[in-house]
């Protein structure tokens, strides 16, 4: 008797500015001269139009004709949150309503959806998990239980320092590389630390994320009878079903019908006696793991090859990420909140995602993410930027 | 099949991509069966093929380039009568029993016309470039307009050497798109060897390859990083951008190196960090293929053909100095970005064989024979 869990992820980044290497030193506010704010403002208008407030408007309606029983769990970074209070406070509001319900639960993560958990020592990691805890607590008045890093990377040192935080679960993705031949529809425990493992169970989660609107996937049309019914034959404990929010009209678009499939699907789900909807912390407290997981190396639920290798899969991708690192051991001795602020919201995982050079399917992924033509591209603007940074920090 | 190919250039006597892609192109064909003759003008070098089912033969003599203007001062004002001169000759010529004829260009497409015309077989044509992109678009002459219109609405098949040339065939000469193939461009690749600190520009120094640009672009590289720009090759042009140079106050910087053997071409592009193609009109640009096949990280022309076709390069707007002087200097500072570029680049020449040219080619000469 499976438990649907479903859950989203929310996030924008901070896009950048074209600057070129005639920029480097001869910008004297960095903030405004990194970050492309109309860019940004029109991107986040046009998604909260197409996805945000429609979905978060479906789903409110949901829980209520269920009756709470309909139940999600989301996670909004801190960049998204700062979006939101900045261009289109309503936006937030509507998460609160949301939140209101009693059927959504929250999830913590870093506060940049950076890739501090994969620096040498934890301390910034720490840090962003703090300040995203404190922003939760700001606007929610709540302190989530469940962990879920940046695209779910995760490895045996992040998990110990969760349960040093003192969280109850932590997300991440269901890839054969730690389970083998073992269900990902469990809790499993870290072999080194006393936490509940939630696993994504990546082939129906990426059923709709990804393959929704394939023509010659036969699966296609996916429709919400015949998801619940794939839902009803699985074995296990616990479907977790996590996704981008924006699958919902934005990568999906209204016109694949990808709203339809979510207003009809709780109410097909309930159709099953054997299926229910539980949040991250019921799904924690509800079950108990089966098994142990020991990842050495992190992995995440990124691109085909499930590791780290979307942000730092290449030699222009190391070299961006050590400089990250090298700025940070000079910005965090200077006392200067500004450029600490800066220096962080240039972690944003996306920012070295943009520089993959992964090719084929994946690479095709990328290149619809990315306001670049190419990795190459967004590499020489990155990294123009961080040369004037550390500038900036020497 | 058995194939009357009208060229004009063939290695090593070649200025053009037209020569290199007939090379590349009829040897394969050969590898696939395809026998062909090839007429071309008689040379001072001599020509051979290894191939058995490929037979080169010379035919006259001329002194045209496929990229000459006719205000030439070798020709003497002969330059129109000396085009029609040829033609008629290869008329003449050209016997024998033959499935199509297949011309490349303007200068050969009165002569491919007449030949189809006469022996009552199918034409294809290939257009390596337009009367408007070696105009560089600014005064385009007629007189070369109305031959490739002619030639173009007499062929049974058009192979464009990319999309941006197919767009100009429909768009400028009023062709039914339905009868043009884009086949892109090959290269044989040339091999790495130590890379020396030169920036390189390579190709005829006319309006339509953008040199000045290159210049303008050194200018401003060289106010932050000490490099050497080297520009290869002739033309028009080369006075004015010598002068050019020195008023920038950048010619202690820059080489002209004059028109160089294809052996020396070959080692420029192994020793240089970056080659630049700022063209104003690229139908393809296959010396961006040589280039990258050499391990040197390219930047082209947006609109260039090769850049429709090939991921692993560097892109801009010709005019846009200031972003090419931004790429020039991120290759040559960042490592990391040099490396990734040259070793994708260099992968992704395998796919670009001429080979995959000739079978492409061999379709669409089953489509008309």
């Amino acid at each position: 008797m499976p438990s649907v869990c479903f859950y989203f992820e929310v996030h924008q980044p901070m896009r950048l500015n074209r600057f070129s290497v005639f920029n480097i030193g001869n910008v004297s506010d960095p903030l405004p001269s990194y970050f492309n704010s109309n860019l940004n403002k029109q991107i986040f208008e046009k998604v909260a139009k197409k996805c945000y407030l429609p979905t978060n408007k479906l789903l409110l309606d949901l829980i209520n004709e269920f009756d709470g029983k309909f139940r999600i769990s989301f996670s909004l970074t801190g960049t998204f949150v700062e979006y939101c209070e900045r261009f289109l406070p309503s936006v937030l509001d509507s998460f609160r309503d949301l939140f209101k319900t009693g059927a959504v639960d929250l999830i913590e993560e870093t506060y940049f959806h950076s890739l501090s958990s994969l620096f040498d020592d934890l301390d910034e990691f720490t840090d962003q998990v703090k300040m995203h805890k404190n922003m939760i607590n700001r606007i929610f008045d709540y302190k989530p239980q469940v962990f879920r890093n940046t695209e779910a990377i995760y490895d045996n040192r992040i998990a110990k320092k969760i349960e040093e935080m003192g969280y109850k679960g932590i997300i991440t993705e269901g890839t054969e590389k730690i389970l083998g031949w073992r269900s990902p529809n469990f809790l499993y425990k870290p072999a080194n630390a006393n936490l509940k493992v939630l696993l994504r169970n990546y082939s129906l989660s990426d059923d709709v994320g990804f393959r929704f609107s394939v023509r010659h996937w036969p699966g296609h049309p996916l429709t919400a009878d015949k998801y619940a019914q794939w839902m009803a034959h699985c074995e296990g404990d616990l479907v977790n079903l996590f996704l981008d929010y924006e699958t919902f009209g934005e990568h999906q678009w209204t016109e694949t019908g990808i709203f339809d499939f979510l207003r009809h699907l709780p109410g097909e789900v309930m159709k099953h006696k054997n299926l229910d909807f539980v949040t991250v912390s019921e799904a924690i407290n509800k079950f108990e793991p089966v098994g142990e997981i020991d990842v050495p190396w992190a992995i995440s639920w990124a691109d085909a090859d499930r590791d780290v290798s979307t942000w730092l899969g290449n030699d222009m991708q190391i070299a961006c990420f050590n400089e990250i690192k090298d700025i940070g051991r000079k910005v965090k001795k200077m006392k200067n909140k500004g450029l600490l602020y800066v220096w962080r919201l240039l972690q944003t995982s996306d920012h070295l995602y943009y520089v993959s050079t992964k090719g084929l399917g994946d690479g095709d992924v990328h290149a619809y993410f990315s306001p670049y033509d190419l990795p190459y591209e967004g590499f020489i603007n990155y990294m123009n930027i961080l040369q004037d940074l550390k500038q900036k920090v020497m | 099949m058995k194939v009357a190919m009208l060229g004009w250039e063939y290695p090593p006597f070649k200025v053009g991509g037209l020569g290199t892609h007939c090379y590349g192109l009829t040897r394969s064909l050969a590898d696939k069966n395809v026998s062909v003759d090839f007429y071309m003008p008689k040379t001072k070098h001599s020509i051979g093929s290894d191939r058995e089912n490929l037979i080169i033969k010379e035919v006259g003599e001329t002194e045209i380039f496929p990229y000459d203007r006719p205000d030439v001062k070798e020709l003497a004002g002969r330059f129109f009568e000396s085009v029609y001169y040829y033609n008629d000759l290869l008329v003449q010529k050209v016997s024998g029993k033959y499935d199509l004829i297949h011309c490349h260009d303007w200068l050969t497409m009165k002569a491919g016309v007449a030949l189809k015309e006469k022996m009552g077989i199918p034409l294809v044509l290939t257009v390596h470039s337009t009367e408007y992109d070696r105009s560089g678009w600014l005064n385009p002459n007629d007189w070369f307009i109305n031959i490739e219109k002619e030639g173009m609405e007499k062929a049974d098949k058009i192979i464009a050497v990319s999309h941006f040339t197919k767009r100009v065939i429909v768009d400028k000469y009023g062709i039914n798109p339905d009868k043009i193939s884009v086949i892109h461009n090959a290269v044989y690749p040339l091999g790495e060897s130590g890379k020396k600190n030169i920036v390189l520009f390579l190709g005829r120094l006319t309006i339509q390859k953008g040199p000045e640009f290159f210049l303008k672009a050194a200018k401003k590289v060289l106010d932050y990083e000490d490099t050497r720009f080297v520009v290869a090759g002739i033309g028009n042009m080369l006075p004015r951008l010598i002068d050019q140079a020195i008023d920038m106050g950048i010619s202690n910087k820059v080489i002209f190196t004059g028109k160089l053997t294809e052996d020396e071409v070959k080692h420029i592009y192994q020793i240089s960090s970056v080659y630049v193609m700022p063209s104003v009109s690229e139908p393809f640009g296959i010396t961006a293929l040589e280039a990258i096949s050499a391990g040197t990280p390219t930047i082209v022309s947006k609109t260039a053909g090769v850049s429709e076709a090939f991921r692993n390069c560097l892109r801009v707007d010709f005019w846009d100095t200031d972003e090419l002087a931004n790429k020039i200097i991120s290759l040559l500072r960042y490592d990391p970005l040099r490396n990734t570029l040259a070793e994708h680049g260099k992968r992704e020449i395998d796919l670009f064989t001429w080979d995959r040219v000739a079978e492409k080619t061999l379709e669409v000469y089953h489509e008309v024979a």
